[in-house]
């Protein structure tokens, strides 16, 4: 069947985008402070980490604050704050995407050249979502430094022991959940620092901007590592974290967790379209509970070196520039005059020293699962990797030719298999897309391969594959009787 | 004959176990594309296995009877490359399982090959082509693995009766890691838990560091010696945040074998105990027995 490929690039909904990062947030009012999505920017190579943390908060600022465990005491020109923008590129780019592809009537004598069109990704955009010393005298708190860095006030503080530090916190209008106490005494111990940031009111008001901005810290540490046990601290329930790594080398990994690569390349229904969020946000909830919780889902992995081509196959937003890399802390990339032409033949391009490798993991975690902070490494793995669905859409005309008649057959079988695939992916019940299904605007005017004709068949496949584990028992049963009846009497 | 092998030569299990885990792995773990990585493993340990036996093995035993009793080892070591070690590039994937069967024939003192076959193996990879990795998080840390793991692995042990190598390594490494994120740094147990039960862990103490022919043989120098290991894997796992650091401890602790077999005699390990042989058996004996003198 010639198809003819066409691309829709669509984002994903990613749980309604609430602030927050691995730090726990404090809030000096009353108000309920909850973090349900992060994310973060991992840059990392040798023992050198550039962490950018997202900020979306939404609120009076004063309320605003967010302690973050540090491994050194950051100096104030390893404090950066960055643009905002820099993480919708990069979600825009590395999103789960929806691929279109269009079935041509086997009827109509379509020239060969459709056969390897892979025409230029289009992108149709579908976006569904997107007196303080003195205190610390008293306490065994120490304050290391002190900033003020774009409009934050900025201190790091090390502690000697985690009652000290909860008054200290206390005493300054931090409002530290109760359960935090868990897990500060491991960090004091571990001798990690405490990154804490409030919001500068002064500072604030000359910007003309109610966003906060991302905070960016560069830091040297054998430990690379994100701290997610402080944020469970004030999250009540699941709380989903997207890490956008950049590396030297290739795909980072979760080394105290399972990493699996979500669901690609799959074929769904058209109907899926309209409502692509929706179908990944319960894909994503139904792998994961499949998967047993505790994992890093891997979504997507692409060398974004400046030097290659094809970052993207196909683009879903604007790979990410030079320039975004060296926003986002790639600080191995850059200061190359681009019209400068002089080295294009030099060697160095290709020793690998100017590489990126971009990952992007997804993890949705919560106390129970989640006991350790997350690990990583960086590996050698370069492999790129995408989520990606595909929906087709069908021919149209006549089909009364013999070809056009095997095609209808095919449509028929195909888009059965997709509405199964469906149900198995997203993990819910058949009956759920009823109403998508049967919506009118099917673009397939055979009503024999319409979805809506096509899902009580379905339903009634799925109802009689359920009595397969039955079987399965039942045959088992046979054979122990079997080998029992062989034994007794004495064949075997 | 098979069903005889399979209770008189603890290689059988294990390799049975092996197998368990990599089926696991593959079907529920989706490792599935993966397979071509293993093919690869064995293909190539099997046809060093025939070239190397062909080239240095014994000559005054028939080729074929020498091949035969040798595959067990290479399905092992096989299955140990399987288990562990990740590579993208299959040229990688060559030449780590060449390195594991190959240091067997070369590399020996006093009949007994220095280097675990898949340790030094999956070390040359990853640190001699830069291109292979080893992934500590592949397993998860469901309960269920822990079990299935240590019940599997003990058996395994118990009838190569090594299992004093096991609990020495993950006692000693379970012990200080318990000391320090519990006791020290005030971790919940979970947290503990979570470290313990991850299945590479597991699967490096009761199927890697416990072949017999590349430990001590004197008991009392094996704990020790086991200890040791585990006491430097946890330093470099704790405090220098190496992945993978038990195996590399191993490679690196193994030349001292020889060195602590001479200081302290004791009798030497073999596959199949001695008492009433069949023909074949004999045979068998006669080639553990001559490899352990060559």
């Amino acid at each position: 069947m010639k198809k003819k490929l066409f691309i829709i690039g669509a984002f994903v909904a990613i749980s309604p985008v609430l602030f927050s990062f691995c730090g726990f947030y404090v809030s000096k009012a009353d108000g309920t402070l909850k973090n349900k999505t992060s994310q973060v920017i991992l840059v990392r190579d040798g023992n050198k980490n550039v962490i950018t943390m997202y900020n979306d908060f939404k609120g009076d600022t004063k309320d605003f604050a967010m302690v973050v465990p540090v491994p050194v005491v950051l100096q104030k020109s390893d404090i950066k704050v960055v643009d905002q923008s820099i993480f919708q590129k990069l979600n825009d780019y590395s999103a789960p995407r929806l691929v279109e592809y269009w079935d041509q009537n086997p009827c109509y004598n379509y020239e060969m050249m459709n056969d390897k069109v892979m025409s230029a990704p289009s992108s149709v955009m579908q976006r569904s979502g997107n007196s303080r010393d003195e205190a610390a005298k008293r306490s065994s708190v120490k304050i290391e430094a002190q900033y003020i860095v774009g409009e934050y006030d900025i201190l790091i503080l090390s502690a000697k022991e985690s009652t000290g530090l909860k008054t200290w916190l206390n005493d300054n209008g931090y409002k530290i959940p109760a359960d935090a106490e868990e897990v500060l005494d491991p960090y004091i111990k571990s001798n990690l620092k405490f990154f804490v940031v409030k919001v500068n009111e002064k500072e604030k008001k000359k910007l003309n901007s109610n966003f906060l901005r991302p905070i960016q810290i560069t830091f040297n540490s054998p430990k690379f590592m994100l701290p997610i046990r402080l944020g469970m601290a004030n999250a009540d329930g699941d709380q989903d974290l997207l890490v956008y790594a950049f590396t030297k080398r290739g795909r980072i990994e979760c080394t105290n967790y399972r990493n699996v690569e979500i669901a690609s390349n799959k074929k769904i229904p058209l109907f899926v379209q309209k409502n692509f969020g929706a179908f990944y946000g319960n894909l994503f909830t139904n792998q994961w509970n499949r998967e047993d919780e505790s994992v890093a889902f891997l979504e997507y992995a692409w060398n974004v070196t400046p030097i290659n081509q094809m970052k993207c196959d196909p683009c879903v937003g604007n790979p990410p520039t030079e320039q975004d890399l060296v926003q986002s802390g790639v600080w191995w990339v850059g200061n190359k005059d681009w019209n400068d032409y002089s080295d294009l033949d030099n060697e160095e391009a290709d020793n690998g020293s100017k590489n990126v490798h971009f990952t992007r993991l997804h993890f949705r975690y919560n106390r129970k699962s989640f006991p350790q902070d997350l690990m990583f490494q960086v590996t050698p793995n370069t492999l790129n990797y995408q989520a990606r669905y595909i929906i087709t859409h069908p021919a149209t005309g006549d089909f009364n030719c013999a070809a056009g008649k095997k095609y209808l057959q095919d449509l028929k079988a195909r888009r059965k298999k997709e509405l199964q695939e469906l149900t198995v992916l997203t993990g819910t019940n058949i009956n759920n897309w009823q109403e998508d299904a049967t919506a009118k605007e099917d673009e397939e005017t055979n009503a024999a391969a319409q979805y809506a004709t096509l899902l009580p068949q379905v339903k009634e496949d799925m109802e009689n594959k359920e009595s397969a584990p039955v079987g399965i028992i039942l045959f088992g049963a046979a054979m122990v009787a079997g080998a029992g009846l062989m034994r007794w009497k004495g064949v075997i | 004959m098979l069903l005889l092998n399979l209770f008189k030569d603890a290689r059988y299990f294990q390799i049975i176990f092996q197998s368990i885990f990599l089926s696991y792995g593959i079907f529920v773990l989706h490792w599935r594309n993966e397979s071509w990585l293993y093919l690869t493993y064995f293909a190539t340990s099997l046809a060093m296995q025939f070239v190397c036996e062909y080239l240095l093995g014994k000559k005054h035993i028939p080729f074929f009877q020498r091949l035969k009793n040798g595959i067990p080892s290479v399905l092992i070591s096989s299955f140990g490359l399987s288990l562990l070690l990740k590579t993208n590039n299959w040229r990688v994937a060559v030449l780590a399982a060449a390195v594991s069967i190959l240091s067997k024939y070369i590399i020996r003192i006093n009949g007994k090959h220095i280097f675990n076959p898949s340790a030094l193996g999956i070390v040359a990879a990853v640190f001699l082509t830069g291109n292979a990795w080893i992934s500590p998080g592949q397993w998860g840390s469901g309960a269920v693995i822990l079990f299935g793991v240590l019940c599997f692995g003990f058996i395994v042990t118990t009838r190569v009766q090594k299992v004093d190598v096991s609990i020495a390594f993950l006692g000693t490494f379970a012990g200080l890691l318990f000391l320090r994120q519990i006791i020290y740094l005030g971790w919940p147990m979970d947290h503990f838990v979570q470290a313990v039960s991850t299945g590479s862990l597991l699967l490096f103490s009761f199927f890697m560091i416990t072949d017999p022919k590349t430990i001590p043989n004197h008991t009392f120098v094996r704990i020790l010696w086991c200890i040791a290991i585990a006491a430097v894997a946890f330093y470099l796992t704790a405090f220098k945040f190496m992945n993978g650091a038990p195996v590399i401890v191993l490679v690196l602790a193994q030349p001292l074998v020889p060195l602590l077999d001479k200081l302290f005699k004791a009798r030497k390990f073999e596959w199949i105990k001695p008492k009433g042989f069949t023909p074949e058996e004999k045979n068998f004996l006669h080639v553990v027995y001559s490899r352990s003198s060559m």
